[in-house]
């Protein structure tokens, strides 16, 4: 082993220790790359159960009713996993922009980058029999998306997980009202116009979600049987189904739909 | 009836007093078969004999005419105009150092990250000429000759919206050609070496997952594959203790 100098990478002779700054660096983007990544997927399957939990209230208010009593009382499930999501949520926040670019001008120079890869399919009629592969790309910016989506979610998730904080543990049997959340509670909450931010919130909530389970599953499994193709299919799955579901539960929520009688 | 094709070509000569940068634009009559590479020959030889622009092969194997066509980093050679609209836009690849017009210095960089990557095989195995080579089951050679098919024309590079804003980053051609020599049995670079070259923000984790390296690779490389093994080899490294490194 020869010692190569480069600019960027430690001499070789301090490979040999784990002391080395070399390997704490190393051990550094692992641990940050991991923090980010496992705070997202739990987040993700959050997401996945909560918007189904909200759902029930296309069933009617009494079935809401019923699926809130089991989630905080039955299995006092809804508290501890209030304050879990809130770690995870500021905890993925600051981990995962680490990637956001700092300066304007490097933001500018990405959103140019991926405003030129999606818009160059518009003059591209690539032969299928063609035997060179260009793929129509929209990923790159799928991910600016991501970003401006996550702020969106930092400032109104924000927002709900501190109302839902103070109802779970101030409001709980206070002045009369029944303990915990009710579906009345919820309904006079998103007619009285909050519904605004629960749907801004819902729509960023399920892009963002898609969008990170999407990269997460290429990231990792690529090489597996579960290849980008799959991953890109379960993307639009996902994407799709909570946009529906988000949007018919907001309907129900606020009563402009009636909803399903049982 | 033969289209008439419009190029606009980006112009640029950087070793000329008072030359700003500008688009030009060229017509030419559309033939059968006609791929950008000999579109830019036609150009230079009636049109513009100042023209810069690289190639060698014109056959996809050299990796010098990638340029950006129509928004997007390709190879020149294997391009139908066919399969491009009347108006063709061609403009150097980005992140590399210009040189003039269309051509850009791709090598300075793939040097380096060789450098980097200490791009060969890590052994302290007496080479006998004499002996019978070694075996190395299919699987394997397959993987290796999968990574190593790669042209450096630095498309991946120039799509890679990371690498434009983090030039240090080693971009899917220096993550690729890291697993070329991470699936190679004869390279006897230990885990850890492995680790402390990978596991950084100008190596794996330093890509976000884009995926426009993997979309436009001329060559079709399996870089995504690629890349997920090598981070689930580096998620399982840190735990490895610290191998023999004499070397």
């Amino acid at each position: 082993m020869t010692g190569i100098d480069t600019e960027l990478y430690p001499k070789a002779e301090s490979r040999h220790s784990q002391k080395s700054s070399a390997f704490k660096n190393a051990r550094r983007a692992l641990r940050d790359e991991r923090i980010s990544g496992f705070t997202g997927a739990f987040l993700a399957l959050f997401i996945w159960g909560h918007l189904l939990a909200e759902s029930s209230i296309i069933f009617g208010r009494e079935t809401y009713d019923v699926v809130a009593n089991f989630m905080e009382h039955t299995i006092p499930l809804a508290q501890p996993v209030v304050f879990l999501v809130s770690i995870a949520f500021f905890v993925h926040f600051i981990w995962a922009s680490r990637k956001i670019p700092g300066k304007l001008r490097e933001r500018k120079r990405m959103m140019e980058l991926g405003k030129t890869l999606k818009a160059s399919r518009k003059t591209w009629q690539q032969d299928p029999a063609s035997d060179i592969k260009l793929r129509k790309h929209f990923e790159t910016s799928l991910w600016i998306w991501q970003v401006r989506t996550g702020m969106i979610v930092l400032a109104t998730g924000s927002f709900h997980l501190i109302l839902i904080t103070w109802n779970l543990f101030s409001d709980m049997g206070y002045a009369g009202q029944p303990p915990g959340f009710t579906a009345d509670l919820t309904v006079s909450r998103m007619s009285s116009g909050l519904w605004i931010l629960y749907a801004t919130l819902m729509a960023s909530v399920v892009a963002h979600m898609a969008i990170g389970v999407y990269r997460l599953l290429v990231k990792w499994l690529a090489d597996t049987w579960f290849v980008r193709n799959y991953a890109k299919a379960f993307f639009y799955l996902l994407f799709g189904f909570y946009i529906v579901l988000g949007t018919i539960t907001i309907l129900a929520g606020t009563g402009v739909w009636g909803g399903i009688v049982l | 009836m033969a289209r008439t094709l419009t190029f606009k070509i980006f112009r640029y000569n950087p070793t000329k007093d008072n030359d700003e940068p500008h688009v030009e634009t060229f017509e030419l009559e559309e033939t059968p078969r006609l791929n950008i590479f000999t579109a830019l020959h036609l150009i230079r030889e009636k049109q513009a004999p100042d023209l810069m622009y690289d190639f060698v092969c014109r056959a996809g194997i050299c990796g010098s005419c990638a340029m950006m066509i129509n928004g997007r980093p390709t190879l020149a050679c294997r391009t139908l105009t066919s399969d491009l609209d009347d108006t063709i836009e061609l403009l150097p690849l980005p992140f590399f150092k210009l040189l003039g017009d269309l051509s850009v210095d791709t090598g300075v960089w793939f040097h380096d990250m060789a450098k980097r990557v200490e791009s060969w095989v890590h052994t302290d195995k007496e080479f006998d000429p004499t002996a019978e080579e070694e075996r190395m089951d299919n699987a394997t050679a397959n993987k290796i000759y999968e990574s190593e098919r790669c042209i450096e024309c630095g498309c991946c590079v120039a799509a890679c919206a990371t690498a434009q804003v983090n030039p240090d980053f080693l971009g899917a051609a220096g993550l690729n050609r890291i697993g070329r020599f991470l699936f190679d049995p004869r390279d006897k670079r230990g885990d850890q070496e492995w680790f402390e070259l990978v596991s950084t923000d100008m190596g794996v984790f330093g890509c976000i997952g884009m995926m426009a390296c993997d979309d436009v690779c001329p060559k079709d490389l399996p870089l995504l594959e690629v890349f997920s093994y090598i981070r689930r080899k580096m998620n399982a490294g840190v735990k490895i203790a610290v191998p023999d490194l004499e070397m």
